[in-house]
This record gives structure tokens, C-alpha cells and sequence, in this order.
């Protein structure tokens, strides 16, 4: 029968799912992991002060180069405060305050078999209401203010907000940080985040 | 003549109402209740359709007390008159009386349309189509007449189903069976008709037609091919009437067209009646048609009365305040129409089926009339309900919530209240070889209802159960939970404010469009909104026209006025042949 | 200028800038206006509110659906929810280069080649074939991995399970690939001017396997009759003004490589593939043949391309350039001035305005279960649209 060719090709074609995060990630992108090294930093943002690097500010522009290094650690992401309700099932509705487009797909990749969040119990949904948690991605604009005071209120009690990359937490380089300081709970750094920080911080936030 | 002393207090209230609105409906009301009162004396069969008539104008005269006051001085006395003239249809016992009230009632209510004309094409379809009717029904008791001999024009047993088949075919008009479905949504529709005249339009004048069918299917002989006649006619009305009621954008023209399906089951009922095979199933289909004719009956003046209060004609428009009581009173009547429990329209729906259903045990082609009839009566009902659930939402819960209680809105809620209790009470007017028990299961006898064709029974159910564990259930959460902890949330529109909301056009959007075919826009008057209207619309109103135009013709050669009182002339000369050929 | 010169207004137009309107190959001063005709209302209808945040949209973008209920009437789209104001005018150009790559993430290296073009354009560098080679390998990676994202909607629009996860699979492969070969999954950081660091070693083999399963599952799909059956007939464009697939797909030759030799397409012997029937079925299948042909493009690189850094000096440079180029949703445009290695003067013209013109053309009279088959089917990126770019 044809329409079974579908189910057929799929079990044929084998598990591609990897076990992160009880093993490290299988290929991450170099430049978008933590960052170290000393000296002349040269930054657009001011992510490195000091020798010191801020996940929040830093775009990944390469121009701290060589004196600073990507050194492969994902875990650039900081939670402070872990709701464990959400240990069995997280749901999680992304909002797009001011974003380039390239945090909306990283996002839409932890459905892609390689990382399969559904699995870790993850879960997007299309409501505020039933979300456990909000991801706001991209800067602050004028005309998302609204709606994203709205999805706030529209979700009940308990609930999280995440502000994923750069651009949400402090503007990066294209405007302001989407929300101020204190009315979010977890912050993701990258510009864009890769998916497995992504992944890690969202296991983090629930308790993992 | 005892009966007529009944007949004397509604003439006295048509004068009074010509005096003074308001005391002449609480005069019908009386004669209304004085009527049901009376009708317990001496009780039969057909003494039913009294009592369900007489209900109605109680209420639609209680309503009209404060309602009547928009309109002109020349409601009440019609609305009066055509009333009054029902009443000589319901006591007449023989053919000349029953014509004579059926005129009258024709003719009142074609003034009653007519004065509250927006234009010319309703009332004069509505009185051609009348006088269509009036015709089959003489030929029906001429022949009937011719039976028995020349004897006699009393009602009485025949042998032949002709005077039945006239009979019905005139009635059919009346009801506004396929293909005459515009004689009666048509001027309810168009606003001829305010809503307590919408209401003993809809709910009495199409069950006289019932009445009379069932006058004579029990003087006649059975014929099991005109019955199926009879259901396939009742059958296509409640398909067409339940699509284009779910398809309007007026809200009469929704109660209508519901009308025009609940008489097509009532109708499908009747035929069942002529292909029953057994006594018991023919017995049981007398119940179910005067059971069906109560909660449509009832229910419909409930739905109108409900729109006349909301003050809309189009769902769009802005209408006034509806009220908790309204809301509860309009929310029963349409549950009911759509056959829920715990109203009577239930136990009507429920009955209805099974009697159909029943019929799959007859032999041959009969059988498989029976099962086909009640699954298409069941797919009306299906949308039935949905044209009741925009009929609802669009004429009480898009308005205002008003704090107090208008006399328009208790009555409404009255027809609400006794729908249930008609429900509750219904084991006691079902006739005892339908009632059982199931006492393994602390049912106690007498409070089931049970469907039946022969020794052991179909299917069953007890209303007072039902509606008892409703309300058990209902109080025991209640009790436990008390009031639910809520939190009051805007909508979520995707982040933006709301501006707009569901039309009820959208509504029935995927309908019109999946069925466009059949579906044509209006012609004519509705440009605005997108008039639905069937396709036998179009020719009716080509054959209407080119009728005027040859009368008119004929007329100005004849008489110099209007053509309106050249019809009246018709009439009159149409009774002074009739009594010509009596006293002959 | 290489590639513009004043003219009339007059051939195929692009778009407007804030100070020109932009035709193939010609600027004009005066701009041109955009009618719009505002459909009527009738009574029974109503606006149908969709979006900016809700699910079944990537970005936030209203979108206002006229409808009587079901039938679509017409749609009116908002792209300024998310309007962002990025100022790049005073800054150098490798400080301007950093926003420019973050205006549309997704399509990053569209934007900054074509931004970098037009730069080169006006300070005048003669950017090596190698260099510009290795760009064009970029720009073909990237359309492989947009043209994937398309075709997972649309998969995802028909609840199609195992396509979707089975494109899914083989886009964040590529992502890989592009994250692997250049440090970063978006490009960024990767061009400047005169310059190309895309590591071409190995980029072939990787593509490869993606290119084999992606045949496929192409093949499975066009044997799937109820997924296609969505599809065709679907929100026909007759636009002739529109851009990059969906132009391609209506039998209109629109394709900025073929058009302009801003990048060296010509020494690749390439061609536009082009259909007639102009429905989203017409809309993927181009895609889908775009990959395979994007695929074969970056098989005649050679695999040494562009891997030389030089250094230009820019800070006396100083001219006014023009570029254009396909990105994968169609022709996006840059015009700059510079003075003395600063942007004095930049505007940008991207194909989601246009893609947004034929998509709004396109559904009238369409029905709402059909509506996101459409909308993915054009491609349209709201970053690149709801930006204020100065």
C-alpha cells in the first residue's frame, strides 16, 4: 500500500537521536561556545572586560581573535531560579519581540530528530495559556511591547521566562535588551544560541 | 352548542381589543385559558390541539400585552381575529364550519401581513398560495360530500383516501410543505409579521393544517402508497427547511424555515401512521405526533417571543438588552427545537426516531422507507441544532445584559420553565400502554416511556429520571466544589486587542459554500445581505407575477380598485357559492 | 558603478529605496508609488486577527484576513510589530557589515555578499574570481538550507510526520556543515571586504549525503497524491512583478544570476530553472530542483577557493555602489556611499516585500485551510521587511 511507504521509510532510516545530554554534543559550531583568553579584546559590544568574558553582550564577531578562543564548552547560559513543576513536562511558547530570523530556527531545530526535545519531555505549544514557559528572542521593539506584556499575563501561574541570545538579554549590537533585569528567570547567551546550549538551559531551568 | 359558548368570549375580546390594545389581549388570554380549562371536560384525541393551541396564545397574548404597543391600532384586532378563527377550525364538526373558520383565518392574517407591509410581493403570495389551499380543502369536502350520497357534510367515516389526499395536498400549502415553502417563511421573513404574530403564525396556523390532516386520516381508510407520498413530502421539508434555516441571516426567517422542518417531521409522522402495520405502532404514532406538534408548538412561540424581544430582525442588527431571564427562557425554547433533553422537544425527538426506527420491521419496501425517513429526520435535527445555536448567540448574547425584568423577557422564560416541566410531567399524557418500569433498577413503574411494536418493548427511557439525576448531579457538585475560584483573563488574540468578532454570516459560511448549488443568492430586495433563498423561489414568484398581470388585466376590465379588495370581493363570492350549494 | 546606471524608469522593477526607485539595471530619482487598492467591506464580513504572536507563524507579523467565514477576501500583512531601526549610516564599513549580517540572520550571507558587493562597487576593488567563487558557494549553501525550511512547512502545514522530521534532520546537517566549514551556523563573521572564509575542503562529501536522502524524500513526496493535492491549484501567482521562486514558478525569467554578473555565475554555466504552473506546488517543486541544482553549482568550485585573506585599505576610499544578487527568496539589492571607509548612505531593497505583493494577490479567493501552504510556499522573511534601515 503506498500510503505505508511513509512509516516504512522512517523505521528504515534508523534512530539519528543522540543521547545529549548524557553524552557532550556531537558537532557544535565552534563560535558559539564559550570564549577565553586574555589581552586586547577589540569588542563592538564590550563583552570583554578585563580579560573577562560576559555571555550576555558577546555576538560572536570573531574580532577578539586570536588573543581570545572559542573553547567548545556549550554551557553559556545562567538560571537563577530552577522550577522543578516542570521536571516531567515543559511547555514552551516562543516569542519574537525583534529577532533576525536566526534564533526563530535554532529554536525550531530542537524539534529536528538529531536534538528531538520531545523526548526530554519538551514541548512547544501555540498559546500562552497553556505555556509553562516563554522564550522571548530578538530585541526590543515598540510594536511587540504589547503583545509580550499580554502573553505574560495570558499565562497562569507558575511560569518562567527565558530570554534567549543576545539581542533579548542586551541588545547585542541592534538595540535594546528585550526585558529589563529581574522580570526574567533564565538567560541564554549566543547570537544565536546553538541548540545544545539551548537544550541544556532549558533542562537546567526545569532542574535537571 | 356548548362548544360555541367557548367561541363567544374571544369575539367579545376582538371588539374590545378594537377599543383598547392592551385590555383586548388580556381578553384573549382569558378566552385562551377558559378554552384549555374547558377542553379537560371531555377529553379525546383530538381535543389535544386544543390544549397545545390554547397554550400558545396564552402566552404569545401575555407577551403581546406590553409588546403590542409598538405597533399600529390594527394588530391587536387581527391578531384577534385570525385567532378567533382558528378557534371555529378546533370546534368545528362538520366541512362548512371548518372552511369558515379556515377562511377567516386566512384572511386575518393576510391583513394582520399586509398592514405591516414593507412591500407588495408577501402579503400577495401568501394570500394566492392561501386561496390554493382553500380551494383543495372545498374540493376535498365536495367529494367527501359526493361520498357519502349527498347526505351529509358533517365529519364522518369514508371510503375512499381521495377526500384525505385533497385534504392533505390543501393543508400542505398551509404548512408550507415542499415545494410551497414560501407561503409561510416568506412573510414572517421579510418583516411582515411582528413577532407575537410570527409566533401563532408558526406555531397554530401550521398545526390547524396538522390538525386537519389528522381529522381526516382517522375517517379515512389507510392507503400505504399515499403515506409514502406523504413521508417522502415531510422528509424533503425537513432537509431543505433545516439547511436554508441554518444558512439565514434573519432571524424570523431562521424560525421560520425551523417550522417549516418541524412540520415536515410532524408531517413524516402522519405518513407513518398510513403504512403502520399494527395497531400498537399506529397508536404509538398518534402520540408522537401530537407530543412533536406540543414541544414545536411551545418552543417556537418561546424562539419568536424571544426575537421580538431582542429587537433584531438581521443578526447584525443592534437590538436591545437581553436579560438573564431572557437568555434562560430563549436557551430552553431552542434546546428544545433541537430535540435536547431535559426539555419536551427531547422526549419529541427521542419519540420520533424510535418510531421510525420501529418501522425497519416491516415488510418489504415499506421497511426500507421507514429507515431512510428517520436517518434523513435525524440529519435535520442534526442541523437543526446548529441553526438553534446561532439563533441563540446571535439574538441574546450579543447584547447588553440588562438588570431588570421586562414583562417580554418573564414570558419568555415561562415558555422555558414549562417546557421542563412538560418534560417532567409527560408519563402522565403518554397513555398508559407506552409506560413501564424497571424496578430491578429502582425505576418504578409507571415512569418510563417505553417504544413499542408488539408484545415487548423497543427502547426506553424515563424523563424523571433523566431530569432528577440532572439535578442531582448538578446541586452534589455544587455542594462539594461551591463556587469555582476563578480568574477573569482577557481574550488572547495574538497579542492585539479585539475588534472584531465572528459574524453570523461566517457562521454559516462553509454550508453556503459547500452547497451553492442548491444555495442561490437572493434576487430582488436583499442586496445588502446575502438573501438565501431556494430555487423554487424564483419560478413561485414568475408564476405570482404573471398571474397579477393577467388578474390585473382582467380586473381593470372588470373593477375600478385595488387588487386587494377584488381578492376580499373573490372570497366573498367564493362563501356565497358555498352556501349556495348547501341551501341546495 | 559596474552594474547600475541612471535611466529611466523603465524594464523590470525592483523596488524602492528611501532616495531611488530601482529597476533592472537602472536607478531613477523619482520614486515610484506602490498603489494598493483598498477592497471594500461588505457587512457579513469581518477581519479575521491573526498574529503577531500566535502559533503557526515563525515571526511575529499581523496579518488581517477579510472573510465572510471560510472564503478569504483579501489579507492585508503588518510587518512593523517587529519594525527594528538600525542605523549603520556614520559607522565604517566592517562596524556597518556587523548589523547588516544580523538584519536577516537566516539569509546572513545573502545580505552581507550583497552589502559587500556593492561596497567593492564603490571603492572599486577587483575582488579575485576565487574569492567570488567562494561566495557564491555560500550563498548556494544557504539557499539549500532555505529551500529546506520551505519544504519542511509545507510538510508541516499538511501534519505530513515523517517528512517533516526526515527534512528536519537533514537541514540542522547542514546547518552543521555550514557551522563546521566556517565557524559559525549563520555565516557570520565570515565575509568582509575583498574577503571569503568558507572552508570548501571536504564541503563536497558532506553535501553529498544530504543531497541523497533529500532525493528521497523528494521522491517520496511527489508520490504522496493527498500531500501534492494541497498544493496544486493553491494561490496562483500572476504577478508579473514578482521575484526569485515564485516569479520562477509562473513562467516569469526573474533570477538576479542570470540577470547581473555581480557574482561570476556565468563562468558556472548557470541557468534558471523555470515552470508555468504557478501554484505552490509550482513553488516547491522549483525549490526542490534548486537544491539539487544549487548542489551541482558548488560542485564546480573548486575546492581551493578563496581560502587567500587580503587586506584592502579603505580608509581614503570613497565612491557610490549598487549591487544585486538572488537570495533564496529573490532579488535583494544594496546601494552605498562611502566616504573615506564610512557608510554615508546605504538602502536596501529585500524580495519579502514583493513576495509579500504576490502573496496577498494570491489569496484572494482562497480558503483559510489552504492559507499557511501559501504563506510558506513565498518564503517570506518579516526581519528583512520590518526593518528601518538608515
Amino acid at each position: 500500500m503506498k500510503n505505508g511507504i511513509w512509516f516504512l521509510k522512517g523505521v528504515r532510516k534508523g534512530v539519528k537521536t543522540e543521547k545529549f545530554p548524557k553524552t557532550g554534543p556531537v558537532e557544535i559550531a565552534p563560535w558559539s561556545t564559550e570564549i577565553k583568553g586574555s589581552g586586547e579584546a577589540n569588542c563592538p559590544t564590550d563583552a570583554i572586560t578585563n580579560g573577562k568574558w560576559d555571555m550576555t553582550k558577546c555576538i560572536f564577531c570573531r574580532r577578539c581573535f586570536p588573543n581570545y578562543e572559542p573553547t567548545g564548552n556549550h554551557e553559556i547560559f545562567t538560571v537563577s531560579e530552577k522550577m522543578h513543576q516542570f521536571r516531567r513536562s515543559f511547555y514552551i511558547y516562543p516569542l519574537d519581540s525583534g529577532a533576525c530570523g536566526a534564533c526563530n530556527t535554532e529554536l525550531h531545530a530542537l524539534t529536528a530528530p538529531q536534538y528531538d526535545m520531545h523526548r526530554l519531555g519538551i514541548f512547544f505549544t501555540n498559546t500562552p495559556r497553556h505555556a509553562d514557559a516563554i522564550v522571548v528572542m530578538g530585541v526590543w521593539t515598540k510594536g511587540m511591547e504589547e503583545p509580550l506584556k499580554r502573553a505574560y499575563d495570558a499565562m497562569s501561574d507558575p511560569k518562567m521566562v527565558i530570554l534567549m541570545g543576545a539581542c533579548a538579554i542586551s541588545g547585542g549590537i541592534m538595540g535594546e535588551g528585550a526585558l529589563k533585569s529581574g522580570e526574567y528567570n533564565v538567560e541564554i547567551g549566543g547570537c544565536p544560541p546553538n541548540p545544545y546550549t539551548i537544550l541544556a538551559a532549558l533542562l537546567r531551568a526545569r532542574g535537571d | 352548542m356548548i362548544s360555541w359558548l367557548f367561541l363567544a368570549p374571544f369575539a367579545v375580546s376582538v371588539l374590545i381589543s378594537i377599543w383598547n390594545r392592551r385590555a383586548g389581549y388580556v381578553a384573549l388570554a382569558i378566552s385562551s385559558a377558559i378554552l384549555l380549562a374547558g377542553s379537560f371536560i371531555h377529553f379525546d384525541y383530538i381535543d389535544s390541539f386544543v390544549v397545545i393551541a390554547s397554550l400558545v396564545w396564552i402566552f404569545s397574548s401575555w407577551f403581546s400585552v406590553s409588546y403590542g404597543e409598538k405597533y399600529g391600532r390594527w394588530l391587536a384586532p387581527m391578531f384577534g381575529s385570525t385567532i378567533f378563527g382558528m378557534v371555529v377550525i378546533l370546534l368545528s364538526r362538520n366541512y362548512l364550519e371548518f372552511l369558515a373558520g379556515w377562511e377567516a383565518m386566512s384572511v386575518s392574517s393576510y391583513v394582520l401581513i399586509a398592514m405591516n407591509k414593507k412591500n407588495d410581493y408577501p402579503p400577495f403570495v401568501f394570500m394566492a398560495f392561501s386561496e390554493l389551499s382553500t380551494v383543495l380543502i372545498v374540493a376535498g369536502a365536495i367529494y367527501s360530500f359526493y361520498l357519502t350520497g349527498g347526505t351529509t357534510i358533517a365529519f364522518t367515516k369514508v371510503d375512499s383516501v381521495i377526500p384525505l389526499v385533497l385534504f392533505t395536498l390543501g393543508a400542505l400549502v398551509k404548512m408550507g410543505m415542499v415545494p410551497f415553502m414560501i407561503s409561510e417563511w416568506l412573510p414572517i421573513a421579510h418583516g411582515n409579521a411582528p413577532a407575537n404574530g410570527s409566533a401563532i403564525l408558526s406555531a397554530t396556523m401550521t398545526l390547524m393544517g396538522v390538525f386537519g390532516i389528522v381529522r381526516l386520516m382517522l375517517l379515512s381508510p389507510i392507503s400505504n402508497f399515499f403515506g409514502v407520498i406523504v413521508i417522502a413530502i415531510g422528509v424533503l421539508s425537513v432537509i431543505f427547511a433545516s439547511l436554508f434555516a441554518y444558512v439565514s441571516e434573519h432571524a424570523k426567517m431562521l424560525a421560520g424555515f425551523s417550522t417549516i422542518e418541524n412540520n415536515g417531521a410532524i408531517l413524516a409522522a402522519i405518513g407513518f401512521y398510513m403504512i403502520a402495520e399494527t395497531a400498537i405502532l399506529r397508536d404509538f404514532s398518534l402520540v408522537v405526533i401530537i407530543i412533536f406538534s406540543l414541544s414545536h408548538s411551545l418552543s417556537k412561540t418561546g424562539l419568536f417571543l424571544g426575537i421580538g424581544a431582542s429587537g433584531k430582525e438581521h443578526f447584525l442588527d443592534e437590538g436591545t438588552s437581553s436579560s438573564r431571564f431572557s437568555r434562560v427562557g430563549e436557551l430552553l425554547s431552542t434546546a428544545s427545537l433541537s430535540g435536547l433533553f431535559p426539555t419536551i422537544g427531547g422526549l419529541g425527538t427521542w419519540m420520533i426516531l424510535e418510531m421510525f426506527f420501529m418501522g425497519a420491521s416491516f415488510l418489504g419496501y415499506l421497511g426500507i422507507v421507514s429507515i431512510i425517513a428517520g436517518s434523513l429526520i435525524a440529519i435535520g435535527e442534526g442541523f437543526a441544532t446548529a441553526a438553534m445555536m446561532k439563533a441563540f448567540v446571535f439574538t441574546q448574547l450579543r447584547n447588553g445584559k440588562e438588570k431588570g425584568m421586562r414583562n417580554e423577557h418573564t414570558v419568555v422564560f415561562s415558555i422555558g420553565i414549562i417546557l421542563i416541566l412538560l418534560f417532567i410531567l409527560s408519563p402522565l399524557f403518554v397513555g398508559s400502554e407506552f409506560l413501564g418500569g424497571l424496578p430491578s433498577v429502582f425505576v418504578f413503574n409507571g415512569f418510563t416511556i417505553q417504544s413499542r411494536f408488539a408484545a415487548a418493548d423497543f427502547g426506553l427511557i424515563s424523563p424523571d429520571y433523566v431530569f432528577g439525576l440532572l439535578a442531582v448531579f448538578s446541586l452534589a457538585t455544587y455542594a462539594i466544589f461551591r463556587k469555582p475560584d476563578t480568574r477573569s483573563v482577557p481574550v488572547w488574540r495574538g497579542g492585539r486587542e479585539i475588534t472584531e468578532n465572528y459574524t453570523p454570516y461566517a457562521f454559516s459560511n462553509n454550508i453556503r459554500l459547500m452547497l451553492k448549488k442548491i444555495l442561490r443568492p437572493g434576487i430582488g430586495e436583499r442586496s445588502q445581505y446575502m438573501a438565501i433563498s431556494d430555487a423554487f423561489w424564483a419560478f413561485m414568484i414568475i408564476l405570482t407575477k404573471s398571474y397579477r398581470k393577467v388578474a390585473k388585466g382582467f380586473t381593470l376590465g372588470f373593477m375600478n380598485s385595488s387588487i386587494r379588495w377584488y381578492m376580499i370581493y373573490m372570497i366573498l363570492a367564493f362563501m356565497i357559492v358555498l352556501l349556495l350549494t348547501i341551501l341546495i | 558603478m559596474y552594474w547600475y546606471e541612471e535611466g529611466e524608469p523603465d524594464g523590470r522593477f525592483i523596488g524602492n529605496t528611501k532616495k531611488y526607485s530601482i529597476y533592472g539595471s537602472h536607478y531613477n530619482s523619482s520614486i515610484e508609488p506602490i498603489h494598493e487598492k483598498s477592497a471594500e467591506r461588505k457587512p457579513e464580513e469581518f477581519i479575521f486577527a491573526y498574529g503577531p504572536s500566535t502559533g503557526g507563524l515563525m515571526e511575529s507579523v499581523g496579518l488581517d484576513i477579510l472573510t465572510p467565514g471560510e472564503k478569504i477576501t483579501s489579507i492585508s500583512v503588518d510587518p512593523n510589530y517587529k519594525l527594528r531601526k538600525i542605523k549603520v549610516t556614520g559607522m565604517s564599513i566592517e562596524d556597518a557589515l556587523l548589523r547588516i549580517e544580523r538584519i536577516n540572520g537566516f539569509h546572513s550571507a545573502s545580505h552581507s555578499i550583497c552589502f559587500l558587493r556593492a561596497v567593492e562597487d564603490a571603492i572599486q576593488i577587483d575582488v579575485p574570481d576565487e574569492v567570488q567563487l567562494n561566495r557564491i558557494a555560500q550563498i548556494e549553501t544557504e539557499r539549500i538550507r532555505s529551500h529546506l525550511l520551505v519544504i519542511q512547512k509545507l510538510a508541516e502545514s499538511a501534519g505530513f510526520g515523517v517528512p517533516v522530521n526526515q527534512l528536519s534532520l537533514i537541514r540542522e546537517k547542514v546547518s552543521r556543515i555550514i557551522g563546521t566549514q566556517s565557524g559559525h551556523r549563520y555565516f557570520f563573521a565570515v565575509n568582509s571586504v575583498g574577503n571569503s572564509r568558507f572552508m570548501m575542503d571536504k564541503l563536497q562529501e558532506k553535501l553529498h549525503e544530504v543531497i541523497v536522502d533529500f532525493r528521497k524524500i523528494y521522491d517520496g513526496l511527489m508520490e504522496s497524491k493527498l500531500f501534492l493535492n494541497r498544493l496544486q491549484n493553491n494561490g496562483i501567482n500572476k504577478d508579473p512583478e514578482s521575484t526569485g521562486p515564485a516569479a520562477r514558478g509562473s513562467n516569469i525569467r526573474h533570477d538576479a544570476r542570470n540577470e547581473l554578473p555581480v557574482l561570476p555565475y556565468d563562468l558556472l554555466d548557470y541557468f534558471p530553472i523555470i515552470r508555468d504552473e504557478g501554484d505552490a506546488f509550482s513553488r516547491f517543486m522549483i525549490r526542490s530542483d534548486e537544491i539539487f541544482q544549487s548542489f551541482d553549482i558548488i560542485k564546480k568550485i573548486n575546492a581551493t577557493a578563496g581560502s587567500e585573506s587580503m587586506d584592502y585599505d579603505l580608509e581614503k576610499s570613497s565612491g557610490t555602489g549598487m549591487a544585486r544578487i538572488e537570495s533564496p527568496s529573490g532579488d535583494l539589492f544594496y546601494s552605498v556611499e562611502i566616504e573615506k571607509g564610512n557608510v554615508v548612505d546605504i538602502g536596501m531593497i529585500s524580495p519579502s516585500w514583493r513576495n509579500v505583493l504576490s502573496f496577498r494577490k494570491s489569496m484572494e479567493g482562497n480558503i483559510f485551510t489552504d492559507f499557511h501552504f501559501n504563506w510558506e510556499s513565498f518564503g517570506i522573511w518579516i526581519s528583512e521587511l520590518g526593518v528601518d534601515l538608515s
